[in-house]
């Protein structure tokens, strides 16, 4: 009777013990996946992820425009292809973005001005490394290297060489906006896919501005 | 857990006594009797010792599980507020016939849909440049704009004119949006996307803002991001 007594005891003590144990476990590894990784949730309206996929996409857009007025306005084959691969790249990556808002359920237009997202402090960020930190950027105002409605016109007006340099100037100074939004989404963002369609950005249009270099010094620029 | 040695109950305190001289009957009888209630004594201890490690236990779970709610909820974004538009009464919506290429055929949208200005349906594949116009644009092309995306914004010109005219142009998104003037408006403004139209009681109506959050760029547009540059001009842009 007795050893019966005590051995059931000890099998309830081991069955709460192994609950408890287990219990603890999950616990303990929930949190350490939970707060060792970057939270997954979508993004909200107002974050840099979201104001970032909306400015490229309008950023990008304008870059497939410029693309396609040169291929119109010239018959050089190294600017034809240039403005050919700027053109597809930037839109499969205008969709990319659109997309992101789409599963993120969040509507393209922007609640916001333009760069707003940018013109909020880095998160964590010291501040006072010359103002590089924030870009000093100005929400509502243009966004870095977007051509005016005056270059478009005037790169329409061009044809041949004069189209050429114009879209080479216009593009690098075009790439060159484009890689400093990337690097303010990369310095707001734990976003996995965020940051890494933005790292490819900046390593492509950092390449293509010195190529793009290159071809304006050929011209004679 | 506290490893604990287990007396022997009754034997280990006898042995000495054993050994030394043989015990009368009562003394044995005692001797069980103070073993038995040692045992008792032993067992009620551990009984108690075992509750009161269940109690410290399940406190701890308790305390972990509630911890982990806890950061759960502060840790997870408030759900994305789905875009409960403000007020978007008296949208109108259609779905949308087709998107074939018809030109130079012109469509008789307010006949063959319903539509008028055109919200969708055939259209010719030159398509406007999006922008601000000062004159009626070809039906035809603006839907084509809609086709991707964009918005069309169209006002009475002899209702909306100088500063008010000033103000509707201030409203249009920079991108993806036709503004034009058309003529037998029912109100002052009517906005459309692919599928959707709203007549807006005039430039100031906060339901602009409603309908491009939720129209412009939509994907329920066939071709959203699909280009609204590189077409076709038409009169009066500025």
């Amino acid at each position: 009777m007795a050893p019966a007594g005590s051995d059931r005891r000890l099998r309830t003590r081991l069955i709460v013990a192994l609950i408890l144990g287990a219990t603890l476990l999950v616990v303990a590894a929930f949190g350490v996946g939970r707060f060792s990784v970057p939270n997954t949730g979508a993004p909200d309206t107002f974050s840099a992820e979201a104001g970032f996929a909306r400015d490229m996409q309008t950023h990008h857009l304008q870059a497939v425009e410029l693309s396609m007025i040169v291929r119109d306005a010239t018959d050089n084959p190294e600017i034809r292809l240039l403005a050919y691969d700027i053109a597809t790249a930037q839109s499969q990556q205008a969709g990319q973005m659109h997309g992101w808002l789409n599963v993120w359920g969040l509507p393209q237009a922007a609640p916001e001005p333009p760069m707003t997202w940018m013109a909020r402090a880095v998160p964590g960020g010291s501040g006072h490394d010359h103002g590089a930190a924030t870009g000093g950027f100005v929400a509502g105002e243009r966004m870095p290297g977007l051509a005016t409605d005056a270059d478009l016109a005037q790169l329409r007006s061009l044809a041949g060489v004069g189209a050429e340099k114009l879209f080479l100037r216009l593009m690098i100074a075009h790439h060159s906006g484009g890689i400093e939004m990337a690097e303010a989404a990369l310095e707001r963002t734990t976003n996995a896919t965020v940051s890494s369609l933005a790292r490819g950005m900046v390593k492509a249009q950092q390449s293509e501005v010195s190529y793009m270099q290159k071809l304006l010094e050929k011209r004679g620029a | 857990m506290a490893r604990r040695t287990r007396p022997s109950a009754g034997t280990g305190a006898a042995d000495p006594a054993n050994s030394s001289k043989p015990l009368s009957v009562k003394e044995e009888r005692q001797q069980r009797r103070q073993a038995k209630v040692a045992t008792f004594k032993l067992a009620q201890e551990r009984a108690k010792r075992r509750r009161r490690l269940a109690i410290i236990l399940s406190s701890v779970a308790s305390v972990a599980v509630l911890g982990l709610v806890v950061a759960f909820v502060v840790t997870s974004n408030a759900p994305a507020t789905k875009t409960t538009v403000a007020d978007l009464t008296g949208v109108q919506t259609w779905d949308v016939p087709g998107a074939v290429h018809v030109d130079p055929k012109q469509v008789d949208y307010k006949a063959e849909f319903g539509m008028d200005p055109p919200a969708g349906g055939p259209h010719w594949a030159e398509w406007l440049n999006c922008g601000i116009y000062t004159q009626p644009q070809q039906n035809e092309r603006a839907v084509h704009d809609l086709e991707h995306g964009a918005v069309w914004i169209t006002y009475d010109a002899n209702k909306v004119t100088g500063s008010a005219l000033e103000t509707l142009r201030k409203r249009v998104p920079a991108t993806y949006a036709v503004l034009s003037p058309y003529s037998g408006l029912s109100t002052p403004v009517v906005v459309s996307a692919w599928g959707a139209q709203l007549k807006l009681a005039g430039v100031n109506d906060k339901r602009l803002d409603a309908f491009i959050k939720k129209y412009w760029q939509s994907p329920d547009a066939p071709e959203p991001g699909a280009p609204c540059t590189g077409g076709v001009d038409g009169p009066g842009r500025i």
